[in-house]
């Protein structure tokens, strides 16, 4: 079956009638019935702004132990974001073998060492550019230029939300600011706005933009709204008795109720403070909440900070959301509260990698012991690797060449890599076999129980798809 | 009959088209869209509905269908829907009641001077700018990362808003839109207008900091090249051309050739803030001190021809041997690309600076030799950067505060430039770890100063230079790989050559010069010159003082550079076809030109200098306004249905190839684009005009459920659309409603969110005031940024700025409703829609009449009189703008 959408409504709603009311109705999603059985109903999609470094958390390479501090020779020439390549780097820690599987971790994500045995690593991804911008989209929406919809926007699209009272696609971004390419990362673009990204703030006094009026109309009252909404339902339905066949009206009507809805429910999901205090320790949460000290960067701030979001991420799972954008890292500038080290890998990484694997793993395992660990993915990625030579000593610059991603649960084998990088960590391991973003988004479309190559849209002639024209499903990291 | 024909012309177009499909594998041009336009038959009916011919077309299709028009809406909802249509604002009650009151006596006239009144109104450019803006992906700021703000991009907004209140022929719009300068040299609108092909997204980080020099340079030229040519040809032919990148078009017959010519039309330019004046009379005074400057400097350099000549043979023969030994071999050098190190530059000279050595070890020092750097900046050459005055000191502390041994110090007299000629300075075995060379006075450059040095060598008693095994820092530097850097200072890489002995006859030679040319010049000649150059220098000031032209952000080829974005200053970059669209596979050189959709034209510019960027833009420019060609046409009176009707006769406004729709109504398409061409010079008025006399736009919506049955979807018009208020008209509706819309037209846009120009620019929508009259101001002119687009307007299913929209989605989500109830703006504005009534007499009457232009019916009387005596008049406003009949037109 061809899920093209946008030509269904051109033909049979044609923009008018029919049309509001599909909006709503789709959020049973546009796939009544999937392509095969699905093995994940829902994804998490960890997102570390300014490219984290794969060489010093996930890829271990020994032979920049043996050449560290020896002017780096990859016996080609190499054209680098910023500098020059200097010297060879070994990883700034210590890499020990982690789980039943042995997989080396470096120490400083080693809370995943815990869940490593369901973790399946990909070692040889492989970006186009070094610019974080076309890195990011390309991640994000599988195209390194503006206008395509967000990977969680097609997902959303195809497979609605279970839950009317709340958006289906989440997006937590780093309170501090947003990555590159701002809202772009999560913009529906020519999928119905329904499917768009909408932003919670956890811990905000607005969590979602608009949910609650504003503090200082004082002239809005809980019981102004409440009477509001009744009188507001007799008037519209009043002109809509005088405008018979056309459902955007009623859709329309429909909407507002939901809306008083969603006051509660999004309410109640960002309720943190009633999880039990074992849970909020396994998170890493900190006493202060976000008003934790964040003046020089810390492991402290920023294990609140990622645990805090990987906490409501279960919290929103749990109650329906389809697809949580969970982002680490603010726009690439200074103090530097993102992953683009070319100074100082130990000083940006270091607290950065341990708050984001303590919040993720606890993430993994409290999804484990819920039992929502089978049906959830979560892909961990950033917009490309680092170098393995040193960038004025102490950072790293760009390496779009290779670089690491990881899933872990619904559908995934764990304890798996799949994908070597070679020596370095430089290119991957065989050049002619790389893995592109679209295997991973194939994959996960897999797994979500769609043909990546049939959920399409036309747009501008093309029938576009996540994938572009590429993506095959990974099916060695498959359970 | 009908299939006969389309056979004949299948085989009649395959006939004309094999040259070109032979030799690229072009689909053939055997689609409905690549046909010439015909001018149909008009259908002849008896029936007294039709008005227009547009209605001649409809009948006959609805006729065909089984279906009937339904009968004409009433007069409030005539002028609600013309008003909204033509000026995206509501009438006044006044105007209501007048056109109803008019109405009454004679319908058919009033509505004839209510649409001509409309169509007058300055509101008409700002309604209809705003689709042709969603159409070329307008915004104001550059999307990607570090999202910069274009703060020149409005005047090519005001210029759409311009041309369709002035109502510009198309073909001019269209031609200004590509190559105005080209064409219309001197007419402002000829660069504004270049503003369209600029419109898209950017992205800074690849074309400022990494630049063309670098693969990911090259690459996002290529990127930015694309845009440009998929929005000319989406927005001016409804084709698509983007999918030819990397393999020929699946579906039209476009080429991957055909896609590369086009990039090689735009090759030549970057999108850049472009000077243009709107003021004649700065631009008079600009051209006249030009003019003095230019007669001044001739007469200078009379002077000095003047000069030369008294000098004669002894003159000449030491300019000679000063040239002479300049260029000889004897001093000619070897330079190397890596310069040396080199400080961030200073506007004084007596700013210290210092550059510092760290042995790995503390050393015992015997000798220290500083290698001045070559670099042909300001035509310096060797020696440039080398300090005037300066102490070279060696210490064990870094910081210099103890233990310090000071080795040479010319701090108090100018030292005479080396060249490149190395400085040897004994430092008499003195021990320590760190060198370091302060200048405390610095050489100068163009206007600034810097201290610049290729090398610094440290000798230990061994007579081994240690420094390579160093570290450097210094109190600041420039790091330009790989002509600057600190680590240039010890690579042992510097400009070597040059006979001592030569250097000090040239300085005797130079010594001799000054002498005569002080003889030479007369005291007469010395104070004209001093009058020239003092003229010449006030001129200057004055002429830089002049306003720089006001700046719109657009293509060019001639702009002032900034970061690693270098004009071309017109010549093109070469073009090659890519395989599989990969720049790393390059083939061919590809030369201008567009595909051959229509019979007569060739796949090739023909050019006079096919090396000139004006003449490619021209070429294209003439390609798109051909009056043969069969997309344009039909591409833009599709264009002003949709933007009445709801729905284009194509669905696929920016698609008319096999992957788009196909139209409802050929006929009418074709009939609408000849008439539109041919008839009434290509006024888009005129059309608008067309549309809405007709009695098909006159229609009620009322629903009709036998003809809903066979056309549910009113493809054929048995009815006009019932639609929702754009987020532009609701927005301007909310504000009118307030009493607060401030109708001033053009200029910079409002800005309603705090912004800082940060690493990445800040639009916080959060921290705006919703009360600051500054921004009450029409939606058109509203600041558009791409990373961060309007949470309210987008929520409200406003178009985004990174993709062409040539079409809005019309969606009903909860997210909408809260942001109507909650947004501060509503709540604002709520407050202000009940502040107008007070003490009025009757307070919901005067509510429904301002927002929706009626009278209340009893039961809303009661209802809304019940709800405001408890919560309150701005709550009750609140909820009117809630109305689902406040949000739909009928």
């Amino acid at each position: 079956m061809n899920l093209n959408r946008r030509h269904f409504l051109s033909t049979a709603a044609g923009g008018f009638a029919g049309l509001a009311l599909t909006d709503l109705l789709a959020r049973d999603g546009m796939i009544g019935v999937l392509h095969h059985p699905p093995r994940a109903k829902r994804v998490v999609q960890l997102f570390m702004g300014g490219a984290a470094s794969h060489v010093d958390l996930f890829d271990y390479k020994p032979q920049l132990e043996k050449e560290h501090g020896k002017q780096w020779d990859p016996g080609e020439e190499v054209e680098l974001f910023q500098s020059s390549p200097g010297a060879s780097a070994k990883s700034y820690w210590d890499f020990k073998p982690r789980g039943a599987c042995g997989k080396p971790l470096s120490d400083i994500v080693a809370p995943l060492g815990d869940v490593a045995d369901d973790m399946a690593f990909i070692h040889n991804l492989v970006g186009q550019t070094g610019v974080h911008s076309q890195g990011t989209l390309l991640q994000t929406t599988g195209f390194n230029r503006p206008g395509f919809p967000s990977a969680g926007s097609w997902v959303s699209y195809a497979l609605g939300s279970v839950n009317d009272n709340l958006p289906a696609f989440v997006v937590l971004p780093d309170h501090r600011g947003l990555a590159s390419n701002g809202v772009k990362n999560w913009s529906s673009m020519f999928l119905p706005a329904e499917s768009q990204g909408t932003i919670i703030r956890p811990g905000d006094k607005t969590p979602i933009n608009d949910l609650f009026p504003p503090e200082e109309s004082k002239f809005i009252t809980k019981q102004a709204d409440k009477d509001g909404l009744a009188l507001l339902n007799k008037l519209n339905s009043q002109h809509a008795l005088e405008r018979l066949g056309d459902s955007r009206l009623q859709a329309r009507i429909h909407s507002y109720e939901l809306a008083a809805r969603m006051q509660l429910s999004a309410t109640e999901a960002l309720q943190v403070d009633k999880e039990p205090q074992y849970i909020k320790d396994l998170y890493g949460l900190a006493p202060e909440g976000r008003g934790v000290n964040d003046s020089e960067i810390n492991i402290k701030a920023e294990t609140e900070f990622f645990g805090r979001k990987c906490l409501v991420t279960r919290r929103l799972l749990e109650r329906g959301v389809r697809f949580v954008q969970v982002w680490s890292g603010n726009e690439n500038g200074f103090p530097r509260r993102n992953w683009d080290s070319h100074e100082d890998i130990t000083r940006d990484h270091g607290p950065l990698a341990s708050g984001m694997a303590t919040g993720a793993a606890a993430l993994i395992k409290d999804l484990k012991q819920r039992g929502m660990l089978d049906d959830t993915l979560i892909l961990w990625t950033t917009e490309f690797g680092r170098m393995p030579c040193a960038q004025r000593g102490t950072g790293r610059d760009h390496n779009p060449f290779v670089f690491t991603n990881w899933l872990c649960g619904g559908g995934i084998k764990g304890g798996v890599t799949h994908g070597e990088s070679d020596e370095w960590g430089f290119k991957p391991a065989d050049r002619h076999n790389p893995t592109q973003v679209y295997d991973i988004h194939a994959t996960i479309m897999h797994l979500l129980g769609i043909d990546h190559e049939r959920l399409t849209v036309r747009h501008n002639s093309i029938d576009r798809r996540l994938t572009d024209v590429h993506g095959h499903v990974i099916k060695e990291i498959l359970a | 009959m009908k299939k006969l024909s389309l056979i004949l012309l299948l085989t009649l177009l395959a006939s004309v088209d094999r040259g070109v499909a032979a030799d690229e594998g072009r689909k053939p041009n055997d689609w409905w869209s690549l046909q010439p336009i015909r001018t149909p038959a008009i259908p002849t009916h008896k029936a007294n509905w039709i008005r227009n011919e547009v209605d001649a077309f409809i009948l006959a299709k609805l006729n065909d269908k089984s279906l009937a028009p339904t009968s004409p809406a009433d007069p409030r909802t005539l002028i609600r829907r013309l008003s909204y249509n033509l000026t995206g604002l509501p009438p006044s009650p006044a105007e209501i009641h007048a056109f109803i009151a008019e109405s009454k006596t004679d319908a058919d006239s009033a509505y004839e001077r209510l649409v001509d009144r409309l169509l007058s109104s300055p509101h008409y450019g700002e309604h209809w700018a705003r689709f042709w803006l969603d159409a070329a992906r307008y915004g104001e700021s550059h999307g990607y990362d570090k999202d910069k703000a274009r703060f020149n991009a409005w005047p090519y907004r005001d210029y759409v808003i311009r041309s369709f209140n002035d109502d510009k022929p198309y073909a001019r719009f269209v031609q200004e839109q590509v190559a105005g300068d080209a064409l219309w040299p001197g007419d402002p609108d000829g660069v504004i207008a270049l503003g369209f092909v600029a419109a898209g997204p950017w992205d800074f980080i690849a074309h400022f900091e990494v630049g063309e020099g670098k693969l990911d340079g090259r690459i996002a030229k290529h990127m930015d090249r694309d845009d440009m040519v998929a929005a000319v040809f989406n927005t001016f032919m409804s084709a698509t051309v983007q999918c030819a990148q990397c393999h020929d078009h699946k579906f039209d017959p476009v080429s991957m050739q055909d896609y590369y010519r086009l990039h090689a039309v735009f090759s030549a330019v970057d999108r850049a803030d472009r000077v243009y004046d709107l003021d004649p009379a700065i631009v008079k005074k600009r051209q006249s001190l030009e003019a003095k400057i230019s007669k001044l400097t001739t007469e200078q350099r009379t002077l000095d021809q003047g000069v030369e000549k008294a000098g004669g043979a002894q003159l000449a023969k030491l300019r000679t041997g000063i040239q002479s030994l300049e260029k000889g071999d004897r001093l000619k050098l070897k330079t190397v690309p890596e310069h040396g190190y080199h400080s961030q530059i200073t506007s004084r000279p007596d700013d210290v600076k210092w550059v510092q050595l760290e042995l790995p070890t503390a050393t015992e020092i015997h000798e220290i030799r500083l290698i001045g750097s070559h670099d042909n900046y300001a035509d310096i050459g060797a020696g440039f950067g080398f300090p005037i005055r300066f102490r070279v000191e060696v210490s064990t502390d870094s910081k210099f505060a103890t233990d310090v041994t000071l080795v040479a110090d010319h701090t108090k007299i100018d030292f005479i430039n080396p060249g490149v000629t190395p400085v040897s300075l004994d430092a008499n075995a003195a021990k320590g770890k760190f060198i370091r060379v302060t200048a405390t006075r610095l050489a100068e450059r163009k206007n600034d100063y810097m201290l610049a040095l290729a090398e610094l060598q440290v000798l230990d008693a061994n007579g081994i230079n240690v420094a390579p095994g160093g570290t450097i820092s210094a109190k600041d530097s420039i790091e330009a790989p790989t002509r600057w850097g600190r680590k240039n200072l010890t690579d042992g890489k510097f400009a070597t050559g040059g006979d001592p002995k030569a250097m000090a006859e040239l300085a005797a030679l130079k010594a001799e010069l000054q002498k005569l040319m002080a003889k030479l010049e007369t005291s007469d000649i010395r104070s004209r010159r001093d009058q020239i150059t003092a003229s010449l220098g006030e001129s200057r000031k004055e002429h830089k003082a002049l306003p720089a032209g006001k700046l719109v952000y657009a293509i060019g080829a001639n702009f002032k550079r900034f970061g690693k974005v270098i004009p071309t200053a017109g010549k093109p970059r070469e073009i090659r076809h890519l395989h599989r669209g990969d720049m790393r596979s390059p083939g061919d050189k590809m030369q201008p030109g567009a595909p051959a959709l229509w019979g007569g034209t060739a796949p090739k510019f023909q050019l006079a200098s096919p090396d000139s960027d004006a003449e490619r833009r021209i070429a294209l420019a003439r390609y798109l306004t051909a009056q043969d060609n069969p997309l344009i046409w039909r591409s833009i009176v599709n264009r002003v249905w949709l933007g009445h009707m709801g729905r284009g006769i194509v669905d696929t406004p920016n698609d008319f190839g096999r992957m788009g729709g196909t139209p409802t109504h050929p006929e009418l398409l074709d009939w609408l684009a000849a008439w539109f061409r041919d008839d009434v010079g290509q006024s888009l008025k005129s059309l608008h005009r067309l549309i809405a006399m007709s009695a098909t736009y006159r229609q009620a919506s009322t629903h009709h459920e036998a003809h809903s049955k066979t056309d549910g979807s009113n493809t054929f018009y048995w009815r006009m659309n019932r639609r929702k208020l754009r987020a532009e008209e609701m927005r301007d509706t909310v504000l009118v409603v307030a009493g607060k819309l401030d109708r001033k037209m053009g200029g910079p846009s409002y800005r309603d969110f705090k912004f800082k120009d940060d690493h990445t620019p800040k639009f916080w929508y959060h921290l705006h005031d919703p009360n600051d009259p500054a921004t009450h101001r029409r939606s058109i002119y509203r600041f558009i940024a791409r990373s961060q687009t309007h949470p309210f307007m987008t929520t409200l299913d406003c178009a985004d700025p990174s993709q062409m929209v040539p079409r809005r989605d019309e969606t009903t989500t909860a997210l909408q409703a809260l942001a109507l109830m909650n947004n501060p703006f509503m709540a604002a504005m709520s407050e202000h829609f009940a502040a107008r009534l007070p003490d009025s007499q009757d307070p919901v009457g005067e509510t429904i009449q301002i927002a929706l232009g009626r009278t209340p019916t009893k039961n809303e009387q009661t209802l809304i009189t019940s709800y405001a005596k408890t919560h309150g008049w701005p709550a009750a406003c609140r909820l009117i703008y809630n109305l689902n009949e406040f949000a739909y037109l009928d």
